[in-house]
């Protein structure tokens, strides 16, 4: 295990919403080591997402420390973080947002436009993206034309586009039957193991939390267990 | 760090209906804005320069231009007594009899269109009542021949015109006509005319009638009493001084293009709210997509500028259709407007560089102002909250 590439110290987030504050996330603590593939559990509303956002600088914390790789999010102006995310996170989500009137490598290229890149480089790095989530051959295929496990596969292609020491998945299987979620799970546990990528994972499955290395389960802002387990065996094994 | 063009032309081309009307509207106003401008071009300078401060022009009472005045011989009779007309060398009275009278002729260009001009029948006394009238090219007509001069403007404006030349007029357009001279009216409305001899004008259009006649008085200061004369119960004509005629003349013009130009900014209030509410709604349908595109690193500024340049390409794509619009209905348009208010006019509705500039800066304009606030709006658009699940 390497230095941690994500550390949480004391981290502390209240909505406020007409003059009543709503904690969300109080005084959590949380290191999570560079490779490895974290999946969070806890029951609705226990504040998952909001967590992803603070590690993704979506969002800030109203106290304590977030470190990702050498950059304190918590000390970064809205405009640096926007920055930030185009180079060190991969975002993918449960509704895949994919812009509906774009080809499937339009939108795998889309995080390449805010780098100083040649069209040639853009293309080939589409090319590979693709090939590494299979759809190599659906390159100009709009979303329409897309199922729903492809078209969360293009938009995993976007997040490692730019190939990011980071991904945030917040509950990617959640729209998608048991047979098309495994082949996206097994697709996260490539990343993780032949890319070395730091994946952290909401979901609301058991079965998905069973791809990962350690499951944290929040309830109530907390942290209430944190599970080690051995890597899968089927981690290495076939993708699809 | 702005998103490509595709993005925004496949955006505009999903709302299809929204898009079209957008086009229509921004088009339009392109329209109307090139035909005021051409108006307002003509008009500048070829009515401040005509008319002489000696002379009086008589029309029927209730006319407000010599196309719509008639006199008869008994009228133009009574005119003759007004005291004080100054007198030719040779004793002759300084009172010039006009025919003025509208025929389509060919234009210049585009090649197979006509417009009117104005034909202007006098006889030898009208070169000694106007003013400024000079002959820079070949000679007078002959009184009784088919021959005319024509004016520098017309020449410039109409198709054969040059000396030796020919064109047909007449009330069937049946009697052929050689130009024989050039002139120039110190850059007077006149300039945009054609002269011919005053009786065969009458002869071929069959207009036993004079439209007006002018004066020229012993001096500026003999104008009032002479218009008091004529105006009053001894010959009950109207008469102005010639100044003031084409005055009025430019006042009906320049009331046309103040309410052409309150209609354009209308227009132009309405194409920027037409632009806004497609943006407002496409902003609104797409807030997820811009939270993502947020998420993934886009700047505000980069989605301000994604929503302004979606309208800019509806907005410059209307000014060509616009454009390419006014020169469609160019060249017949003079044919609509045959009012001699309007003959008067050496307009040219050409597509001129300044002509697209200007609307070309106007369909920016509207572009950049009625997507500016649905564009900040789409940048302020709240990442969490909207990439949730519905
Ligand atoms: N912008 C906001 N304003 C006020 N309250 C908010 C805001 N965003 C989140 N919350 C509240 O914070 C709490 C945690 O929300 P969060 O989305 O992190 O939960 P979650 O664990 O992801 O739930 P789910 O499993 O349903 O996605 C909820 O009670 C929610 O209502
Ligand atoms: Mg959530």
């Amino acid at each position: 295990m390497g230095a941690a590439a994500i550390e949480l110290t004391d981290v502390r987030k209240v909505y406020r919403k007409n003059r009543i504050e709503i904690p969300v996330l109080e005084g959590l603590d949380l290191r999570i080591e560079s490779g490895t593939f974290v999946v969070l559990m806890g029951p609705s509303g226990s504040g998952k997402s909001t967590l992803l956002h603070l590690i993704g600088g979506l969002d800030q914390p109203t106290s304590g420390r977030v470190r990702v790789g050498d950059y304190h999010l918590e000390e970064m102006t809205e405009r640096e973080l926007t920055t930030w995310r185009s180079r060190h996170v991969g975002f993918i989500f449960q509704m895949y947002h994919l812009v509906p009137v774009l080809t499937a490598a339009q939108n795998v290229e889309l995080p390449l436009l805010l780098f100083r890149m040649s069209a040639a480089e853009r293309r080939e790095r589409v090319r590979t993206a693709l090939s590494v989530v299979g759809l190599e051959d659906r390159m100009d295929h709009r979303p329409n034309q897309l199922s729903g496990g492809q078209e969360q596969r293009v938009a995993i292609a976007r997040a490692i586009v730019t190939d990011p020491e980071v991904i945030l998945a917040d509950e990617p299987t959640g729209d998608l039957d048991a047979q098309t979620s495994e082949g996206i799970l097994n697709l996260l546990n490539l990343l993780n193991t032949d890319f070395g990528k730091t994946i952290l994972m909401v979901t609301h499955d058991p079965k998905a939390a069973a791809h990962g290395q350690r499951t944290l389960h929040l309830d109530k802002g907390v942290l209430e267990r944190d599970t080690m387990h051995a890597p899968r065996a089927a981690a290495a094994a076939s993708v699809n | 760090m702005i998103l490509p063009l595709t993005y925004n032309f496949r955006n505009l081309l999903v709302r299809k209906l929204s898009t079209v009307l957008t086009l229509t509207v921004v088009s339009v106003l392109v329209l109307v804005l090139t035909v005021l401008l051409s108006f307002a071009a003509g008009m500048h300078g070829s009515l401040a320069a005509s008319g002489s401060g000696r002379n009086v022009i008589v029309l029927t009472p209730g006319a407000t231009a010599e196309s719509t005045s008639l006199l008869t011989p008994e009228e133009v009779g009574r005119v003759v007594q007004t005291p004080r007309v100054a007198r030719s060398a040779d004793g002759q009275l300084l009172m010039s009899q006009e025919l003025c009278v509208q025929s389509s002729i060919p234009r210049r260009e585009p090649e197979g269109f006509t417009a009117n001009v104005g034909v202007r029948g006098v006889d030898d006394a009208a070169f000694d009542v106007h003013e400024g009238i000079e002959l820079v090219e070949g000679r007078r007509f002959t009184q009784g021949a088919p021959e005319v001069i024509v004016g520098r403007a017309a020449q410039e404006r109409y198709a054969n015109l040059h000396i030796g030349g020919s064109l047909d007029l007449g009330r069937l357009s049946n009697r052929t006509f050689r130009v024989v001279g050039v002139f120039t009216a110190k850059g007077g409305a006149l300039e945009s005319e054609i002269w011919a001899p005053r009786t065969i004008i009458s002869d071929v259009y069959v207009r036993p009638l004079v439209t007006s006649a002018l004066l020229r008085m012993e001096s500026p200061g003999a104008v009032p009493a002479a218009i008091e004369y004529i105006n009053g119960p001894t010959v009950k004509l109207q008469a102005k001084s010639e100044p003031a005629y084409y005055d009025d003349l430019a006042t009906t013009s320049r009331q046309i293009v103040f309410l052409t130009t309150v209609l354009v900014v209308i227009m132009a209030i309405g194409a920027v709210f037409a632009v806004a509410n497609t943006m407002y709604s496409a902003v609104d349908g797409r807030r997820r997509e811009i939270a993502m595109l947020r998420t993934i690193g886009f700047s505000r500024a980069a989605v301000v500028t994604a929503f302004v340049i979606e309208a800019l390409l509806v907005c410059v794509t209307a000014c060509g259709l616009g454009l390419l619009a006014g020169q469609l209905v160019d060249g017949s348009r003079q044919d609509y407007l045959s009012d001699q208010t309007w003959t008067v006019l050496a307009y040219e509705s050409k597509a001129t560089p300044q002509v697209m500039i200007t609307a070309l800066s106007v369909a920016v304009v509207v572009g950049v102002a009625g997507s500016l606030a649905p564009a900040l709006r789409a940048s302020r658009v709240r990442l969490i909250e909207a990439l949730r699940k519905a």
